[in-house]
């Protein structure tokens, strides 16, 4: 697959703080990309980098394979943290104003306005509108040029959740059209609805990258439940099960490699006990995610 | 080229605090120099009650070609006003950190910087074409006798106008990107000819004022006010300089050149 942006060895440091560390990185064309790391873990900062506001301190990156220039930069549409706009303009001159930058066609405002539900309210000064709305208008200036790579950091935050689903939609529907999204972003469960790929990353430093699909892969987890008054204890007696809690009234078990609910349902049928719940869970991105970075714990 | 200036003048065209203050500037400019000669005949109205008389035709405020200087001079005066709007423009971007985003967008930081640089040509042409307009209309009025001959000395001054306007307009911007801060940049703005002042009294002090003062025309401000010279002494019996010194062009185009590339430079550098 065609590689979009590869990053070389990126490190960033604001005086004696590293706030990126020789990061390698690459994303392919497709990719749904979610950067996840805690507060200050260097997510605005590496795009920043790549966005060129932040001058590396060493290292470098390539975008299509070639150095990066404002050029390139015409090509992604990005919005990084905090939505920026005139605040005296209106909605529609703020917008009128980025397609100018990017040598965009103005006739693609109305449509990206229609797409964030602003039409209404486009004449009215930046200034006046509420949080959700600027960042609505932010991920409209994002999409008037019409861009093959979306940089969104925290696309969502501020919006309702209507709003956070009609992004969620929106990023879908782009990614479908065989474009690139770089997505930062705390809210998990929604990375792990959108994204194919994620990188996690600790104070400047990649801990993790690879494909969502993989995310607890190898580990199966049964919930279970059944009317019998000892189940915890005859869960114990089966072969395939590693460990075992109790949550919410429901019984998880933590199977062994090589087997699977198929088989805890045979041993409790032969045991003569038919299972009320029984489901396979994947294990969550947040769970991976929080394994990732207190392993990175202990190493360092 | 014309595609930066189309964006910034964008940014602008529709802030009210632009319009009133290229207003207020254009409007005190064009009052002031067109109607300097009323003023004079109301002075000499008011001296003759007192028994004063001042015959203003010996004063040719207003006559070609003496008007060139005398009004680019006067007009000289007003460019703090145009250089605020500037510092507003440039501290606006860091305010509200557009620049960033216009970065973001796919400027390159050069043609950010010449976005606002061409904002200044413009600017500093406008003022040009309507003092030159002023010029010609009040001059053809006052003139008594139009010597042909003689119309066009002086007119040179215009280019020295132009650079004076431009160089000082560069001298705001850099200024701006350097401190950021709209207040802080607008109070430095106001007190750098004091400043300049102040360094030049330590370093020539009398004693070595013969040996070196010559250096004082290296100035950065001083250079831009010695292209234009003060012309209102002629009109009491003295030596004037009534042309445009090349030095002084030298030494201001030179300056002008360093403003815009110290600012290059600081944009260059540091994170935005
Ligand atoms: N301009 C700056 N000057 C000094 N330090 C900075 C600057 N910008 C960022 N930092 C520091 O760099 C580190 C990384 O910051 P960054 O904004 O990249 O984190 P982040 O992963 O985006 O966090 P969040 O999830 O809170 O948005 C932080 O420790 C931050 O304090
Ligand atoms: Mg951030």
């Amino acid at each position: 697959m065609e590689t979009v942006l590869s990053i070389q060895k990126l490190t960033k440091n604001f005086g004696k703080l590293c706030a990126v560390n020789n990061l390698d990185l690459e994303v392919k064309k497709g990719q749904v990309f979610g950067m996840l790391g805690p507060n200050g873990s260097g997510k605005t900062t590496t795009l920043g980098m790549l966005m060129g506001v932040v001058n590396p301190t060493s290292g470098s990156f390539s975008w299509f394979g070639e150095p990066a220039s404002h050029l390139t930069r015409k090509k992604i549409g990005a919005v990084l943290e905090h939505p920026i706009f005139y605040p005296y303009l209106s909605g529609q001159k703020n917008l009128e104003l980025n397609a100018m930058i990017k040598g965009a066609d103005p006739g693609n405002i109305p449509k990206v306005l229609e797409t964030v539900e602003l039409t209404a309210r486009k004449d009215d000064k930046f200034r006046t509108y509420s949080l959700g709305m600027k960042q609505r208008l932010a991920i409209a200036s994002a999409l008037v040029s019409d861009p093959i790579i979306l940089i969104l950091d925290e696309p969502t935050n501020g919006l309702d959740p209507m709003g956070i689903a009609e992004i969620r939609e929106i990023i879908k529907k782009i990614a479908a059209d065989g474009k690139t999204i770089i997505l930062a972003s705390h809210l998990l469960d929604e990375v792990q609805k959108v994204c194919t790929h994620f990188a996690v990353l600790k104070r400047g430093t990649l801990m993790h990258t690879g494909p969502v699909d993989d995310v607890g892969k190898g580990e199966e987890l049964v919930e279970v439940q059944a009317y019998h008054d000892d189940l915890g204890v005859l869960l114990q007696e089966f072969m395939g099960s590693a460990s075992i809690k109790k949550e919410n009234g429901l019984f998880q078990v933590m199977m062994k490699d090589g087997y699977h609910s198929k088989d805890l349902n045979r041993f409790l049928f032969d045991k003569g006990i038919v299972a009320s719940h029984l489901a396979t869970r994947k294990k969550s991105l947040e769970k991976q995610f929080l394994e990732i970075l207190s392993d990175a714990g202990h190493h360092g | 080229m014309l595609h930066l200036l189309k964006i910034d003048l964008k940014k602008m065209t529709s802030y009210r605090t632009f319009w009133v203050i290229c207003g207020l500037y254009f409007l005190t400019l064009g009052f002031t120099t067109a109607s300097g000669m009323e003023i004079l005949k109301w002075l000499a109205s008011k001296g003759a009650e007192f028994g004063a008389s001042i015959n203003i035709n010996r004063v040719p405020l207003y006559h070609f070609p003496d008007i060139w200087q005398n009004l680019i001079w006067i007009s000289g005066l007003f460019k703090i006003v145009l250089a605020v709007m500037v510092v507003i423009s440039i501290t606006n971007e860091y305010q509200y950190r557009t620049i960033r985003q216009n970065i973001i967008d796919g400027m390159s930081r050069w043609e950010f910087l010449q976005s606002k640089i061409l904002t200044n040509v413009m600017l500093s042409l406008m003022s040009v074409l309507m003092i030159l307009s002023i010029a010609l209309f009040t001059g053809f009025i006052y003139t008594p006798k139009i010597e042909w001959d003689y119309f066009l000395v002086g007119s040179e001054f215009f280019v020295a106008y132009f650079l004076e306007i431009f160089a000082f307009l560069s001298y705001a911007l850099m200024l701006g990107i350097l401190v950021q801060r709209s207040g802080l940049t607008i109070v430095l703005l106001m007190l750098s000819h004091m400043i300049e002042a102040i360094i030049k009294l330590n370093i020539f002090r009398s004693s070595v004022e013969d040996q070196i003062g010559f250096l004082k025309q290296f100035f950065p401000l001083e250079s831009i006010t010695n292209l234009v010279p003060l012309p209102f002494a002629r009109y009491a019996f003295q030596e004037i300089q009534d042309y445009v010194a090349l030095t002084a062009v030298a030494i201001a185009i030179g300056w002008t050149v360093l403003f815009n590339y110290f600012a290059y430079l600081k944009l260059r550098k540091s994170d935005i």
